[in-house]
């Protein structure tokens, strides 16, 4: 009685748990399902060629115009100075922690960093507005300091976390026996970092930034709080720049429903989900052939 | 001459021999663990030092310290004099980089590095002292895989990734590599604990040869292994050395009851 | 098994208990749209429910379009919006079955603001168009110092970005093709443009009269050079003479319930016209 009793049980729990793993993949699809069904229309309706390509970002205007172009650019600029600053920045924070800091250092530092994490973005906007953006208008001597490098410094704080406990993951799991092997060959302690820990930790680094990039262009509200929003082809990072995720964030409140540029703001979420989609992908290949290889 | 212990004296009767290096008074812990006890030994040029006993007895700690890898593992403390050519090499103004070139090692298990090729692992101990045309290195690599005895086997896979190789190959090619650094005393560490013994009997011709150019220091807990390669023998137990001979008088007549109920395999 | 039972009986008393302490008794009329009117909404329902502490009104911000939206999907009572209904809008409304009715409420000037360290005082609205347009970018062509103009408005979420947008930048005249120059930066709220213009003296901004304060100045703005030039304050508003003003206001369907009409007639009394006064908005004409 009791064991029938007991493998009923087992059997309700199984299915809960497969449910709840089904359901999650469901939710994945279902919402590209819905992205795609609500911005398929505009993309046929407008033209994807000129969407995608088009300079000017005027959806309210009358005739209106959807150009991406800009959009995307803002995005890459902004991503893309968040990473050149936060990876070598996290880099040297996570070999400092794995491979030079003493035990005691070591647990505040990771300790600091994770707290980091913690921190609401929008509490990062607000000291990106009032700390940030000034000081970057006087050092660069601009007219204002809502540009593209505000949000990537600011991205680029968001990112550390995530960035340095991924890469320091991966030195810690590289084998004493390197280290060793190479102290023991007469390599100083930096010629083994250089040599032989940090290229048999590499594949952990490249997933590491790629974990940061999909942080970091999906983030919205501190850079629609410092990117001064405007929707240009950007040329430096000093400039301003409006991101995919800020047109989303700032338009969708006003946005007459029903209307193309309703349409087209989910066009921007699809293209959104599209690229993190993509950089998840690449960054759980990276860390999966690095398990088959170690 | 500096005071002798009375075993000493029997081998200096017999052969001259030349101290490559003293060990006086080691005390080694990790954290508050102490895993040797007060070791004096002798490592003689040019000859092969054995350093057996059960696991966990100190052996590796031992040779660890001989080119101060022991203090490169967090909680690791030593103290005592090691001397290497009448230099102490545990004081703190002593370059421990420049002693690993001095006194390179082999571990028990095959480090290759894992992101470099079977070229790239044996040269590189060399490119870490500044570049060198590709002709010497190409020279140079063969002589070392020739000394190691792996030459014949890699000479035409010398771009393949030096972990494709087999456990027996990979030590070898370790061997090789820290043969490049043109080292003066070698230390085994149990090289042979992970090998098939085809692979074995390789590594211990190799270590006859290379004896007539290095100082070797092997640490095995192969008894069989020992008797076949050793000229000197010490024996570890918890911690402390309880026996240090030539290997032949180890083996046939200990004087101390322990090292007896090892060799004869009443314990370990 | 009788201890069990009793429980649950308990359990089930507490519940219904806690719902009908919440819901009944009170009916909650739902308040939804402008941000810019979200805080004078706030008002209006703290007073109103002072007078009828029976009644419990609920005063959500979003976005004039959120409010509208919400109206059409019968999540709201009352839409507020600082611009006028869309005709894409009205149609669905009616495919719905719904027939929004607009009650305007109160007005609202928009102050042109800079930095009180920056020379310029007055401006047309031919020129304001052109600045906001990027046909001028040096304060030098408005009387100023040698320095690029920094130029920001509020974003697309923004009925004042609409309002503005038609009424000065395209003036007034919505065939007219300009548009804001691409290089104007967008600011998320009222707030970020107050803190940007205090701080820049090169910048120039706009925000609803309410968000007016000491760390700004407004500029005095008139509708051609040979007009008056005024600057935006309770009276000009009132009285029309000031150029960029508008009527704020909310939508409601026709089929709407006595408490919802009950409190838009509270908010077009004296009381509640107080109310528009004293949270820095223009009250309707007697």
């Amino acid at each position: 009685m009791t064991r029938m009793k007991n493998r009923f049980l087992e059997k309700i729990i199984e299915a809960a748990i497969f449910l709840s793993g089904i359901v999650a993949v469901l939710i994945v699809v279902l919402i590209f399902i819905f992205l795609f069904k609500e911005s398929f229309s505009f993309f046929v309706k407008e033209n994807m060629l000129a969407v995608l390509l088009g300079r000017n970002w005027y959806p309210i205007s009358d005739p209106p115009q959807f150009g991406f172009l800009p959009l995307m650019m803002g995005s890459l600029f902004v991503t893309m100075g968040a990473i050149v600053i936060a990876v070598p920045f996290g880099l040297a924070a996570a070999l400092y922690i794995s491979e030079v800091a003493p035990a005691w250092l070591k647990d505040i530092l990771k300790t600091g960093i994770e707290l980091l994490a913690a921190i609401p973005s929008i509490v990062l906007g607000f000291i990106g507005i009032v700390v940030l953006a000034p000081l970057i208008k006087n050092f660069f001597h601009l007219g204002s300091g809502l540009t593209a490098l505000a949000g990537s410094i600011m991205l680029a704080f968001m990112a550390m976390p995530t960035i340095v406990s991924i890469i320091e993951d991966a030195i810690t799991s590289v084998p004493r026996s390197y280290k060793q092997g190479a102290l023991a060959l007469g390599a100083t302690h930096w010629q083994t970092i250089r040599r032989v820990i940090i290229p048999a930790a590499f594949p952990g680094i490249i997933a590491a930034v790629m974990l940061g990039i999909g942080r970091v262009i999906g983030e919205t509200m501190a850079v629609l709080m410092i990117t001064g929003n405007a929707a240009i082809m950007p040329t430096t990072l000093l400039q301003p720049v409006r991101t995919l995720t800020a047109t989303i964030a700032a338009e969708m409140g006003e946005v007459i429903r029903g209307s193309s540029h309703y349409y087209s703001l989910f066009g921007i979420g699809l293209i959104l989900f599209i690229i993190t989609f993509v950089i998840n992908l690449i960054a759980d290949l990276v860390l999966h052939r690095r398990r088959i290889n170690g | 001459m500096t005071k002798l212990t009375t075993q000493s004296e029997v081998i200096i009767v017999v052969e001259e021999q030349i101290k490559r290096m003293q060990a006086k008074n080691i005390n080694a812990w990790f954290y508050d663990k102490q895993a040797l006890q007060n070791i004096n030994l002798d490592i003689y040029d040019k000859k092969v030092t054995a350093i057996i006993g059960p696991s966990g007895c100190g052996k590796s700690t031992f040779i660890r310290n001989l080119n101060r890898l022991h203090e490169t593992v967090p909680g690791a403390r030593v103290s005592g004099t090691i001397l290497l050519d009448g230099e102490n090499i545990l004081q703190g103004s002593y370059d421990a980089v420049a002693l690993r070139r001095k006194v390179g090692m082999v571990f028990q298990k095959p480090t290759p590095f894992p992101t470099m090729s079977i070229y790239d692992n044996v040269t590189a101990g060399l490119k870490l002292y500044g570049r060198q045309s590709k002709s010497d290195l190409d020279l140079l690599v063969e002589k070392s895989l020739k000394r190691a005895a792996l030459w014949e086997e890699v000479k035409d896979i010398l771009d393949k990734p030096g972990i494709s190789l087999s456990g027996g190959q990979q030590q070898r090619l370790c061997i090789a590599r820290a043969l490049t650094i043109e080292p003066e005393v070698i230390l085994l560490d149990e090289p042979c604990s992970a090998l098939d013994p085809i692979s074995t009997s390789k590594i211990e011709e190799l270590i006859h040869e290379l004896k007539h150019k290095y100082t070797i220091v092997i640490v095995t807990h192969n008894m069989q292994q020992a008797a076949r390669v050793a000229d000197y023998t010490a024996f570890f137990l918890m911690g402390e050395l309880v026996e240090f001979d030539q290997t032949s008088k180890i083996f046939t007549a200990p004087t101390d009851k322990r090292t007896e109920d090892y060799i004869t395999g009443r314990f370990g | 098994m009788f201890k069990r039972v009793v429980l649950f009986v308990f359990a089930a008393l507490l519940l219904v208990g806690l719902v009908a302490g919440c819901g009944g008794g009170k009916k909650a009329i739902q308040i939804k749209g402008s941000d810019t009117m979200v805080n004078l909404g706030q008002a209006w329902a703290e007073e109103y429910m002072k007078l009828n502490p029976e009644v419990s009104l609920a005063v959500t911000g979003g976005g004039s379009g959120t409010g509208i939206a919400a109206l059409l999907n019968k999540t709201t009572d009352l839409a507020m919006s600082s611009r006028d209904i869309e005709k894409k809008e009205l149609e669905q409304a009616s495919k719905l079955g719904l027939d929004p009715q607009e009650i305007i409420v109160a007005y609202d000037g928009i102050s042109v603001v800079v930095s009180p360290k920056n020379p310029v005082n007055k401006l047309t609205i031919k020129q304001l168009s052109d600045v906001f347009s990027g046909k001028i970018t040096n304060w030098q062509e408005l009387g100023g110092p040698d320095k690029k103009i920094v130029v920001l408005s509020r974003d697309r979420n923004s009925g004042t970005h609409v309002f503005f947008a038609e009424h000065v930048v395209k003036l007034g005249d919505s065939k007219n093709p300009n548009e804001f120059g691409q290089a104007v930066l967008m600011m998320p709220s009222n707030q970020a443009i107050v803190e940007e213009v205090s701080g820049n003296t090169a910048a120039i901004g706009y925000v609803g009269l309410g968000y007016m304060c000491d760390k700004l100045k407004s500029i005095a703005v008139a509708k051609d050079e040979s007009s008056p030039y005024l600057i935006p304050c309770i009276k000009s508003v009132a009285n029309k003479t000031y150029p960029i003003a508008r009527s704020l206001q909310l939508y409601t369907d026709k089929e709407t319930s006595q408490a919802v009409k009950d409190f838009i007639a509270f908010i077009l009394s004296d009381a509640g016209q107080k109310v528009v006064l004293k949270m820095d908005f223009v009250p309707l004409a007697k």
